[in-house]
């Protein structure tokens, strides 16, 4: 996505000092401006990544191979197993 | 020399026996090797299978792996040794100075003629030989500083992908995904299947973790089990399953049993959950909890920009009023004192950037809103729409006088903006490519061309004349 965010939390982490200085209020408008651009591009990005996982149940395999589970696996009550 | 083992009689001038030549009782001389096999003979018929208790000294494992050591009480030795086999299942180390049980049997070693116990288990005194394994282990680790808090990690705010190490049989793994899924539903696991109990199962979850590590996307692993005895929870009490633990390139979440429950696992894991469905609590907070958090943060931003924005306005407002804009109202024609003062005044507002800034400030609160909207009322499409059009009009108009289109706050915004002189008859005379404002008719050539900015549009003029 934007190569110059990390990763969720240090996102959430600058949205917060971003908001933090804003309120501060002692800057210069272009700044300001700039900080709350950034601010934009950062709430998009924690959205989109509490979104982007997919539902998503795998299961491992001796040889290191991730394989979607069976339906209904883990189910409230259902069996939990998932090995036939 | 076993040819001549048999016994046999032979003179013995030192014996002065009083018995006459009569039936001298046979003597039966033994060699040391014969008599050496009767006493092992006797000895591990005899000691086939004993309980000895005593304390340990002088233990020493040896490079074979076997276990030598003296078993003594206060007035009495004895020499002993464990095979390598029985030791690897003895779940403590046997160390100096601990008062034991053990269980052998007598066994001869002809060649220093020495009697021994081959030891096949060993319990320590007191304790059980678990709590006794427990608190070696932990000691062994503590000291290696294993469970220091320094060692403990981070967990991510936001796991892209969760593994899990535990039984697909058990209630562990069910209740770890019923609680993310209602937590998180789009929760992306994987899971790495283990034993969790009896032979080889520390070994197992010991692969596991490496095994489910290796998987990409994989940032936090739960290592976890359902409730069961302290025999049923041993396997989270090894070493190997200690050291996987520590050894994990991402963190680690311990969920082993009840909440009384307490393992080794729990002491060397990042973090420990009192059972599997608290590891579920604890490696991702609820995903409304985030969109909170997130959108408290972006109205904060707002607010907070939205307040700069008018308060710059404001300051414009001051200017305009104190040059007298008013009293120009409907004027199209610049001239004179007024034309100077009002060009003056407006080159300083629009100097000060204001125009631009105050454009992209609203093509950030649009883009901010356009996406809060699509997030919030997906369902909503009429109005949806209604922002994408209000969004690319602005944007694609690149002009200050689409404000009236964007709603009550742009509206307001805009009644207060310098801008809002455009409404009433000024223009705003640019260079050709919008890169400046034209406030001396020195700066362009005759034949060039200019674009003039009035309320609704935009004008591209070419000069014809100047006067300068």
């Amino acid at each position: 996505m934007d190569p110059t965010i990390k990763d969720f939390e240090t996102a959430i982490a600058e949205l917060e000092t971003i908001v933090k200085k804003l309120e501060e209020g002692d800057l210069a408008l272009e700044a300001s401006l700039q900080l709350y651009e950034r601010g934009v591009h950062l709430s998009r990005f924690c959205h989109a990544r509490l979104e982007e996982a997919e539902k998503r149940i795998e299961i491992l395999n001796e040889r290191g191979e991730a394989r979607p589970a069976p339906p209904g696996f883990g189910a409230e009550n259902g069996p939990a197993k998932g090995r036939e | 020399m076993s040819l001549f083992d048999l016994p046999f009689e032979e003179p013995d001038d030192t014996q002065e026996d009083d018995s006459k030549p009569a039936p001298a009782p046979r003597r039966r001389i033994l060699t040391v090797s014969e008599l050496t096999a009767e006493l092992r003979t006797l000895l591990e018929e005899r000691f086939f299978e004993i309980w000895v208790e005593g304390e340990l000294s002088n233990c020493k494992v040896w490079n074979t792996g076997h276990l030598y050591f003296t078993l003594k009480d206060k007035t009495a030795q004895i020499k002993g040794v464990m095979f390598r086999s029985s030791l690897r299942i003895l779940r403590f180390k046997p160390q100096d100075g601990l008062r034991v049980v053990a269980r052998g049997r007598i066994s001869v070693y002809d060649p220093k003629g020495e009697y021994q116990i081959v030891c096949e288990h060993l319990e320590p005194e007191g304790l059980g030989a678990l709590q006794l394994a427990f608190d070696q282990l932990k000691q062994r680790l503590a000291a290696e500083g294993l469970f220091d808090a320094g060692r403990k990690r981070p967990l991510p705010a936001l796991p892209r992908k969760i593994g899990i190490v535990t039984s697909l049989d058990g209630a562990a793994v069910r209740d770890i995904i019923n609680v993310l899924r209602r937590r998180y539903a789009n929760a992306h696991l994987v899971i790495r299947p283990t034993r969790v109990q009896g032979d080889g199962a520390a070994m197992d979850i010991a692969r596991g973790l490496r095994a489910i590590a290796k998987v990409k996307g994989v940032d936090v692993i739960i290592v976890a089990r359902g409730g069961g005895s302290i025999e049923d929870l041993w396997s989270f009490n090894q070493e190997v399953v200690a050291r996987a633990i520590a050894g994990a390139p991402v963190p680690v979440i311990s969920a082993v049993g009840h909440e009384t429950d307490v393992t080794i696992a729990d002491f060397v894991a990042d973090v420990r959950a009192p059972t599997p469905s608290a590891a579920a609590e604890i490696v991702v907070a609820r995903k409304d909890e985030f969109v909170a958090r997130i959108d408290r943060l972006v109205q904060r931003v707002s607010a907070a920009m939205s307040v700069r924005m008018h308060r710059q306005i404001a300051k414009l407002r001051g200017l305009e009023s104190k040059a007298g804009f008013s009293g120009m109202r409907g004027h199209l024609a610049l001239r004179g004192r007024h034309a100077d003062e009002l060009t003056y005044d407006l080159r300083r507002a629009l100097q000060a950037g204001m125009a631009a800034r105050e454009r992209t400030y609203q093509r950030l609160r649009l883009t901010l809103e356009r996406f809060d909207l699509r997030r919030r009322l997906a369902a909503v499409k009429t109005r949806l729409m209604a922002g994408d059009a209000r969004l690319h009009s602005t944007i694609r108009s690149r002009t200050h006088i689409s404000h009236a289109r964007l709603g009550a706050t742009a509206a307001r915004l805009e009644s207060l903006s310098p801008l809002a002189v455009l409404g009433r008859g000024y223009a705003v005379c640019w260079n050709d490519d919008r890169t400046e404002i034209i406030r001396d008719a020195a700066r362009v050539e005759n034949g060039s061309q200019v674009r003039v900015t009035i309320e609704k549009g935009e004008l591209t003029c070419e000069v014809k004349d100047r006067k300068l």
